[in-house]
């Protein structure tokens, strides 16, 4: 399959090259965004025609047998392993986001006729590991997660590729999060080599008096972009951090619309990006307040390391307001290591590229800190340091 | 000493040296005696902290002529880390703030670091916690400054007793304290000269840079190095210091 097929098409053409009968109304709104291509604004940074025109393999999405194991795996977007007791299972979606900015959501909707849906009961922490196999091949698939009111639960989600090549992955989450109740969702993604692109597109419904908690570590190589849409009802909290380290020629980030809808809904995001190598970061945020947002409070920050000159970064913060009764700021900074710091550094005797490491880990450690359980803290370090020496000798 | 001792640990030979556009150092002369305390004393701007600055190789500092040699060899092409690791320890006169880098395991990288270069074995945390202990009593330091991160929010007093434990726990051989009196209460500058005076042990060489007498009471200089205008102009014993305080530096003529 080759996406790029589907540009230009009409809607009705689309539901017959995909071979939709049923939820035309997700194949309409593909179809009025359109495919996404370079000039695609949302896109713009990203070399998306580059990952869409390839012919892929598809899969043929067949349920199996879910075996009881300690986390979650979803392997080429079918679970194959679940904790015992779970409520795993394959439905379809029903609350899709008809105003979702992003084609490639709905198209990851139209291509996964069903769901996987996971309910997470009272304050469990889950484990989520997203495991490819398959080379050159295209693998779509996508999640929805609803947790349980008043309750506090956390998600971490890792990422794990055999050695595969040339593959796309387009999955993306459904996040209902119950009233007066919190959920933390700890993304780490640390793959390094050219093994696949993704896009991964979500939609996070943040219920009154919840708590969305969404930090992202991302340590990755070659292609990738998270679009991330988040509502808040009335009382409603996000705490949105995003770390993102690059290297080589990697393309990777964030794009994001939180949309207060609500009152006295808040957000606070947070973006720390260290690039290095020829890499270019992405991180494209709006923060929209709407009319019924009234005593909204938004803040929106983004810092940005630069380790090499040819290394790039596209930071644009943005905020639109309907309304005059609110708390917003926003905010981008791009600069260097501070060379006091690493002259103080190696005047102890510490290397010059460990110097570097650890400034480059103190200025990611706010947001690394912010992962209240520390095994995860120092998985995510660790993960760093391994990625870092990987592309710099001592 | 000053002059023509082929036992000096480290020699610095008609150095010349810039900041910018700016020739600070003019020729300057000046060895170095193992186990003495050699004071520089000068006027601002004589380039004193230029000099400690060239000595370990900072980034702002281009030398442009002349050589600095320790043990014999030159240092002048070598990187700041190599410098360290070979025992040449500057004290800052203004320790950076190093937010999210915590104070411990900056100074357990730097130690091992060091170790590794010995062919000693590393420390592991609970024997590096254990060295620490003490210094830290001795400093009058409280045990959650190692927890904190490096020198961020710490006062004057602390940074400076924070570059005497590095100091202390590093063990270098040739000390530069660059103004360590400045910015210090007496409770501090007591504590920080205990640090000092502990490393004295007949075979570490101090290089104390400082504008005012007051250090040297703590501190006892067997050599005083008058430094005007990038050189170095007089050298004479302890006594050249109330010299000094009666006459001021601008009846030193130079040697």
């Amino acid at each position: 399959m080759n996406l790029n097929t589907l540009k230009n098409q009409t809607a009705e053409e689309l539901a017959s090259t995909l071979g939709v009968t049923e939820r035309v109304g997700l194949v309409e709104k593909f179809a009025s965004l359109g495919l996404p291509h370079k000039k695609t604004e949302e896109y713009h940074y990203f070399d998306v025609d580059k990952i869409l025109n390839v012919d892929y393999k598809t899969l043929g999405y067949v349920p199996k047998t879910i075996e009881i194991g300690e986390k979650i795996v979803i392997t080429d977007g079918v679970v194959t392993s679940a904790p015992q007791g779970m409520r795993v299972y394959y439905e379809p979606c029903e609350m899709i986001d008809m105003e979702h900015f992003d084609a490639l959501y709905y198209l990851g909707h139209i291509l996964s006729g069903h769901t996987i849906k996971i309910e997470i009961d009272g304050d469990a922490e889950v484990e989520i590991e997203h495991h490819y196999t398959q080379s050159d091949t295209l693998i779509h698939y996508r999640i929805v997660l609803y947790n349980q009111a008043n309750r506090h639960a956390t998600v971490y989600e890792n990422f794990v590729a055999d050695d595969i090549k040339n593959t796309l992955v387009l999955y993306g989450y459904d996040v209902h999060i119950a009233q007066d109740s919190t959920l933390r969702v700890v993304k780490l993604q640390s793959m390094q080599d050219s093994k696949y692109a993704m896009v991964a597109s979500h939609k996070v419904n943040v219920a009154k008096n919840a708590n969305a908690i969404l930090k992202s570590f991302d340590l990755g190589g070659d292609q990738a972009l998270q679009v991330l849409k988040v509502e808040l009802s009335e009382h409603a909290h996000v705490d949105a951090g995003h770390l993102l380290y690059l290297n080589k020629d990697s393309k990777r980030g964030t794009i994001s619309q939180i949309v207060h809808r609500g009152e006295h809904s808040t957000s606070k995001q947070e973006a720390k990006n260290i690039l290095d190598g020829e890499a270019r970061g992405i991180f494209d945020a709006l923060i929209r307040v709407e009319h019924s947002a009234k005593f909204t409070k938004a803040e929106q920050n983004a810092k940005s390391i630069l380790l090499h000159d040819k290394a790039y970064m596209v930071s644009k913060p943005q905020l639109e307001i309907y309304i005059d009764e609110l708390e917003a700021s926003h905010g981008a900074t791009t600069g260097q290591l501070d060379e006091k710091q690493l002259f103080y550094l190696q005047s102890r005797g510490i290397s010059y590229v460990e110097a570097r490491k650890m400034l480059v880990i103190a200025f990611a450690n706010t947001l690394i800190e912010e992962v209240k359980d520390t095994r995860q803290q120092e998985r995510i370090k660790t993960a760093f340091e391994k990625v870092f020496y990987k592309n710099h000798k001592d | 000493m000053s002059k023509g001792n082929n036992k000096s640990v480290m020699k610095i030979e008609n150095l010349r040296a810039k900041i910018g556009d700016k020739e600070i150092l003019k020729g300057l002369n000046l060895e170095l005696e193992p186990g003495k305390v050699h004071a520089i004393m000068g006027p601002n701007g004589a380039g004193k902290s230029t000099l400690s600055k060239a000595l370990v190789g900072h980034y702002d500092v281009e030398i442009t002529g002349g050589d600095i040699t320790y043990k014999g060899k030159s240092i002048k092409e070598m990187e700041p880390e190599e410098r360290a690791l070979e025992g040449i320890f500057l004290s800052f006169q203004h320790p950076v703030e190093i937010p999210g880098v915590n104070n411990a395991y900056f100074l357990r990288t730097a130690l091992n670091a060091k170790r590794k270069h010995e062919g000693k074995e590393e420390l592991n945390a609970a024997e590096f916690l254990r060295l620490m202990r003490d210094h830290l009593e001795m400093l009058g330091m409280k045990s959650d400054m190692i927890s904190r991160s490096l020198n961020e929010g710490f006062s004057g007093g602390e940074k400076k007793r924070n570059e005497i434990l590095q100091m202390l726990i590093l063990e270098p051989e040739v000390i530069i304290l660059d103004e360590i009196d400045s910015g210090l209460d007496i409770d501090a500058l007591r504590a920080v000269s205990e640090g000092i005076n502990k490393m004295k042990d007949g075979k570490r060489t101090f290089l104390v840079i400082t504008h005012y007498s007051r250090i040297l009471d703590y501190i006892e200089p067997d050599y005083i190095h008058v430094l005007k205008d990038g050189k170095v102009i007089k050298t004479a014993g302890p006594e050249l210091v109330a010299q000094l305080e009666e006459h001021g530096y601008d009846a030193i003529e130079e040697e």
